[in-house]
């Protein structure tokens, strides 16, 4: 079951839903099958809360986050991994001129946070 | 980049000449075999880091496919790393059997053969068997122990040597490339990520396309644009070995997430930082536009050394048209969660831009195997390209001159 997000940013749980992703291979699949739109939008509502998202998280020692804080934190893991697509590939959900992603394995990626 | 004298390379190294490259070791199956039985089969490999394999018991499991063996490192009793062919000495089954496709590391007291139980200690001697007393006289346990492989390390990382008496020990092998390396606080940046994937290109394809920066303003102008320089600086062919500086290109205003992330971050390839942690070896010309060390290992591994970051691509052969990569990233244990976030950005950036390295490899080999092409033009900034061909030709053609 879904924790609700901290006191305070309330504003972003309609993001959580479907974008606070606590693995590195849940954020980058949530990113291929997104379309350039989805992450431009998820990637201007996420922004001018980053840097909030961040201090919050680091009140607690790394590793350490209650469940809700834990999923704040997932958001901006999922904000960094959308961020090179939007700032640098003109929104494109892949990476342009590249090898196939999913032939990709990560050693960690199944690795929580 | 800056302006640079035409051809300097080929001016510090004569030697090398300036004649195209054939192009037939990455497509020929007779080159490839003889690779195997010539290089991969009897020069030094790495296989991992000391850190993988940290207590009495410790061991990493790693199948090398071109000798149809996979290597136990374990480390002993007695604090020793020693290799072993993973053969059991009763009916050859593997004594540790993988349990997946990649390579593993675990923790035993001892390791015994799933077929019959026969046991082995962490110096890999054979110390138990069932009912001995119906083994004949001939069969002595001293005798039957797992099979040594030479194997030594050098700065933290583990090598193996696959010749049973090899020509040379690791520090004459690695030479003054050793020297160059040495005292990079490789133990210190110990937290990793890594990806691999199985590529349908020859390794050297692979290699090839990570030892050059003349591609950076084609291939990563997505990933890095108008980071780093396609120049090359202070190159140094050393031995079988070669590395160079990659410098960046000034002036880049980074975007929004991504300036957050640089300067929260604790290790990423793209910050300019000073390069107070390189030993005295690397940025020898004390260049303040220095970004990273690229460096290619004779045969298959580069090291890649940076102001608190470092990097390894290493290419395994499967066939001539086949090759495992492993990339493999280290920086410092995050302290806090806004240095886990920046991290997360730099690995996100950095596994895009090997996206984008890897995207030629095969659509390279596929067109080398048309034949079209039996040579290939280098340009001066390839200079490790054709030093790698130079030293590949030295132990096919048997005139190895050490």
């Amino acid at each position: 079951m879904a924790n609700r997000l901290p006191e305070g940013f309330e504003a972003l749980e309609t993001w959580a839903v479907d974008w606070a992703l606590a693995s590195h291979n849940e954020r980058w699949d949530q990113r291929l099958r997104s379309t350039g739109e989805d992450l431009r939008a998820f990637y201007d509502a996420i922004l001018p809360w980053l840097e909030r998202i961040l201090e919050h998280a680091d009140r607690f020692p790394l590793g350490e986050l209650p469940p809700a804080s834990a999923r704040l934190f997932d958001l901006a893991l999922m904000h960094a991994e959308i961020a090179p697509n939007v700032e640098l590939y003109q929104c494109d959900p892949h990476v342009p001129h590249s090898f196939e992603e999913r032939r990709f394995i990560a050693a960690h990626g199944d690795d929580p946070h | 980049m800056s302006a640079a004298e035409p051809r300097r390379w080929a001016k510090t190294y004569p030697w090398l000449g300036e004649d195209p490259i054939p192009t037939a070791p990455c497509t020929s199956r007779e080159i490839y075999l003889q690779e195997i039985d010539r290089v991969f089969t009897k020069v030094w490999l790495c296989l991992g880091r000391v850190e993988e394999i940290p207590a009495a018991g410790s061991y990493k499991l790693k199948r090398l496919e071109f000798a149809s063996t996979s290597v136990l490192l374990i480390r002993g009793k007695d604090g020793a790393v020693r290799a072993f062919h993973n053969t059991c000495s009763h009916r050859g089954n593997t004594v540790v059997a993988p349990s997946g496709d990649w390579d593993e590391c675990g923790q035993k007291g001892a390791f015994t053969c799933r077929f019959h139980a026969w046991t082995y200690n962490t110096h890999g001697e054979l110390m138990g068997i069932q009912d001995p007393q119906g083994m004949p006289p001939c069969f002595d346990k001293a005798d039957n122990g797992l099979t040594p492989i030479a194997c030594a390390t050098w700065e933290g990382f583990v090598f193996v040597n696959l010749d049973p008496e090899p020509a040379v020990g690791l520090d004459e092998f690695l030479g003054a490339m050793g020297d160059h390396f040495a005292g990079y606080p490789y133990d210190k940046l110990t937290h990793n990520f890594t990806y691999h994937t199985v590529l349908n290109c020859n390794w050297k394809v692979g290699v090839d396309a990570f030892a050059e920066a003349y591609h950076v303003t084609t291939i990563h102008a997505g990933s890095f644009p108008g980071t780093f320089s396609t120049g090359l600086q202070m190159v140094k062919l050393l031995g079988d070995h070669r590395t160079t500086a990659v410098c960046f290109d000034p002036g880049r205003e980074p975007p929004p997430v991504a300036r957050l992330a640089q300067a929260k971050a604790r290790g990423s390839l793209v910050n300019n930082l000073a390069t107070r942690s390189l030993p005295p070896t690397l940025n020898d010309e004390g260049r303040d536009d220095y970004a990273f060390e690229l460096s290619v290992f004779f045969p298959n591994w580069l090291l890649h050394v940076a102001e608190g970051i470092w990097f390894t691509h290493q290419f395994w052969p499967l066939g001539h048209d086949k090759c495992l990569w492993e990339g493999k990233y280290y920086v410092a244990e995050p302290r806090t969660h806004s240095e886990r976030w920046a991290l997360e950005h730099a690995i996100c950036l950095q596994r895009n831009a090997w996206l984008e390295d890897t995207g030629t490899m095969e659509d390279t080999d596929f067109a080398l195997r048309s034949g079209a092409k039996p040579v290939m033009q280098l340009h001066d900034e390839e200079v490790l390209v054709r030093h790698g061909y130079h030293v590949l030709d030295k132990y096919l053609s048997g005139t190895e001159d050490r």
